[in-house]
């Protein structure tokens, strides 16, 4: 049995036997004008009914000349003739019909039970408003981003589809006095809220609660009680900037600014980070991040890119006890940790590679080594930072990195709880811009090789490109390895950084950027 | 000898060489709106039988044509009336559009959640194309005398009614509003090509 008030269609539908729902009204439709001289009666008239009872109605045909006849007459209903069977001929001018087990309405404009003279002209039509009584609205929240407006929204009863149209209005009322107030601005967040833009007192509770009417009935919700500084919101905060820390593998720096809109009042904001990796659905919640704006997310993949969001709870305001509400999600922000030595494995894969091409590349690689070495020494073992070939004594032909990647370990544990790193050291500009920013510009995130040293192949080049989702991410680059990006790499940032690094001029028409192999 | 100004032998060239610029940039401008609004009123229509439900929407739905107080359809004889007449006629048929009014709050009750419905019905009783072509023919010297729509008696009889009968109304009144424009735009395009008088 269906929750809520019945309405005064389904009463009276109450008041035959229950062990026979039929229903039968006497409502006389108004005359139609045939297309003919005849013309028909249909009752009942518009009827409501609930899902699954049942309808008789009849068709009564007059007209001129007197006398018409009900035989021929047939009924469709929404366009589809019914079958004979359901039809009966009461009398000489009238049509019966025994519908049973009704389903819901197909169209809330009501079903169009249609009289069809002989010739399949209409004589008259009946609208049928099937369906059920409204379920008690549930789960009411309310919020307010600036302690002036309100907005809620609900969720209708548990059936939801009740098939007829139903009208749900939100009420609000001080609770100590005042009288009942209704929302007007409904839609504003969905299709069950409502927004309340203002006159809202502070400091005092409100009720608040949703009425659900129909043609079968209504139900109210329950009340919900509120003051208006229990529930304030903010938009997310804005400026989520998410940026490598130096060359750690593990890390990223995330910055934020606080929200504006509610700068002007006492309050203690409390933040939450949230991140995954770029092809995981699973993300891993920071929660104690109270107050600040800042956090280093620790324990990373390496050479991985993450996705991060952070959101805002600015609760105490003017010294409220409650909880406060979440923000939305900031938009994500992406980035990636700088790689690991695993990478190494697959610089010598891309080697091979560069073996079937050793016709055409050596004189280039010879030329671009021997510029490399008669440069200021800075040390005979050549540090393929991209982790090709690394060891300085052995060829590069089928060399394997000998370098210990310094995070690997790390690489191959998970942090446990995530959390905020306290900084050791400040996060230095190695060339590494943010990301998310999309920061270009010569040497800012550049990437460098560098590959000194006799039978050290160069590493490939990987180069960064704007992804209008991610920033710039680094990627890699295969093939064309006669191109100059064969050569050794360019400048990083002009203060200088990573002197020890080979210092060549980018060959001309090479992109402006490369990646440091790490 | 006839000079090429006075040709006394052809009116209808006299009359097209003595439209002012602007009012054939009038007549042009006006045909343009009767055109888009041509367009809006079929759409109108296609929503219209579409949320009423079949058999509304069916080819072979056939309702008793009701008599709509004050818009009636175009008579058959309309194609063989001197232009400026038949342009009479629509404006004063397009002057009834008050009952598109009628229509929309009855849907506003049937329909309450077809917002595009009812904007699009809101939008055609609102617009003012009769008030155009009516100054169009007062500007060519031909005003519009014709009877004026009661859209009273049709809103009380819609109210009344069963809400099969209203919906059948509201068809007529959409097509019957489709129909008007239509022979509107055709006729301010035979003005523009210099039609017969």
């Amino acid at each position: 049995m269906p929750a809520g008030r019945r309405g005064p269609a389904a009463q009276s539908a109450r008041r035959p036997p229950p062990l026979l729902p039929l229903l039968l009204l006497c409502v006389l439709g108004a005359p139609q004008a045939g297309s003919g001289a005849h013309t028909a009666v249909i009752s009942p008239q518009d009827p409501t009914l609930l899902i699954g009872s049942s309808l008789l109605a009849t068709c009564s045909v007059h007209g001129d000349p007197p006398g018409a006849t009900a035989e021929g007459l047939y009924w469709t209903l929404n366009g589809r003739r019914l079958p004979p069977e359901l039809s009966r001929v009461l009398n000489a001018s009238t049509l019966a019909l025994a519908l049973a087990n009704l389903n819901g309405s197909r169209q809330q404009s009501g079903d169009n039970l249609v009289c069809h003279a002989r010739d399949g002209s209409i004589l008259a039509g009946s609208c049928l408003y099937v369906g059920l009584p409204p379920e008690k609205p549930v789960n009411i929240s309310c919020w307010s981003k600036n302690m002036k407006d309100l907005t809620c929204r609900w969720t209708p009863g548990a059936h939801g589809e009740t098939f007829l149209h139903t009208n749900y209005s939100l009420k609000y009322k001080l609770r100590w006095y005042g009288q009942d107030n209704t929302c007007e601005e409904y839609h504003t967040v969905g299709p069950h809220s409502c927004h309340i833009p203002k006159d809202l007192a502070l400091f005092t509770p409100y009720e608040i609660w949703v009425e659900a009417t129909n043609r079968l009935g209504s139900a109210r919700s329950d009340v919900l009680t509120l003051d208006i500084l229990d529930v304030v919101t903010t938009d997310p905060p804005p400026d989520v900037h998410v940026s490598r820390v130096g060359g750690l593998e593990d890390q990223l720096s995330v910055r934020w600014v606080s929200p504006p809109a509610l700068k002007d009042f006492l309050f203690q904001a409390k933040y939450q980070i949230r991140y995954r990796v770029e092809d995981s659905v699973d993300w891993k919640v920071v929660d104690d991040v109270s107050n600040q704006t800042s956090c280093r997310l620790a324990g990373l993949k390496p050479g991985t890119v993450y996705f991060v969001q952070v959101r805002c709870n600015p609760f105490g305001i003017y010294g409220s006890k409650k909880a406060g509400i979440w923000s939305e999600w900031s938009h994500p922000t992406a980035a990636s940790t700088p790689r690991s030595g695993l990478y190494s494995l697959f610089c010598e894969m891309k080697q091979k590679l560069l073996l079937g091409m050793s016709g055409l590349r050596f004189p280039i690689w010879k030329s671009a080594r021997a510029r490399a070495a008669g440069r200021a020494s800075r040390g005979a073992e050549s540090r393929a930072r991209g982790r090709c070939g690394a060891s300085s004594s052995s060829s590069w032909a089928g060399s394997r990195s000998t370098r210990t990647a310094p995070t690997s370990a790390s690489a191959s544990t998970t942090s446990g709880v995530p959390g905020c790193r306290s900084r050791t050291k400040p996060a230095t500009s190695t060339g590494r811009g943010d990301p998310a920013l999309g920061q270009t510009g010569h040497g800012e995130r550049s990437c460098q090789i560098s590959s000194r040293g006799a039978g050290h192949p160069p590493c490939h080049m990987e180069t960064q490109r704007p992804n209008p989702n991610w920033g710039h991410l680094c990627t890699l680059t295969s093939g064309h390895l006669s191109h100059p990006q064969q050569e050794l790499g360019w400048p990083l940032s002009s203060n200088g950084h990573n002197s020890s690094d080979s210092h060549v001029k980018p060959p001309l028409g090479a992109p402006q950027w490369g990646c440091v192999c790490v | 000898m006839s000079r090429r100004e006075g040709n006394l032998e052809d009116p209808q060239a006299d009359s097209s060489v003595s439209l002012l610029p602007h009012l054939e940039a009038k007549i042009r401008q006006t045909h343009s709106l009767a055109h888009l609004l041509t367009k809006y009123a079929e759409q109108l229509l296609q929503e219209y039988v579409q949320l009423q439900g079949d058999p509304f929407g069916l080819p072979s739905f056939s309702p008793p044509r009701l008599p709509v107080a004050g818009l009636s359809a175009p008579a058959p004889s309309h194609a063989g009336l001197p232009v400026h007449e038949r342009l009479r006629l629509d404006a004063a048929a397009l002057a009834a559009l008050p009952l598109l009014d009628v229509v929309r709050r009855r849907q506003a009750e049937l329909n309450p959640r077809a917002q595009r419905l009812l904007r699009r019905l809101e939008d055609a009783a609102r617009q003012a194309l009769g008030a155009a072509v009516e100054a169009l023919l007062a500007a060519l010297g031909a005003a519009n005398r014709g009877p004026r729509a009661e859209p009273t008696a049709t809103a009380s009889a819609a109210s009344a009614a069963g809400v099969f009968p209203a919906k059948v109304l509201g068809l007529r009144v959409c097509g019957l509003y489709r129909e008007w424009l239509s022979r509107t735009e055709g006729d301010l395009g035979q003005l523009l090509a210099g039609g017969p008088a």
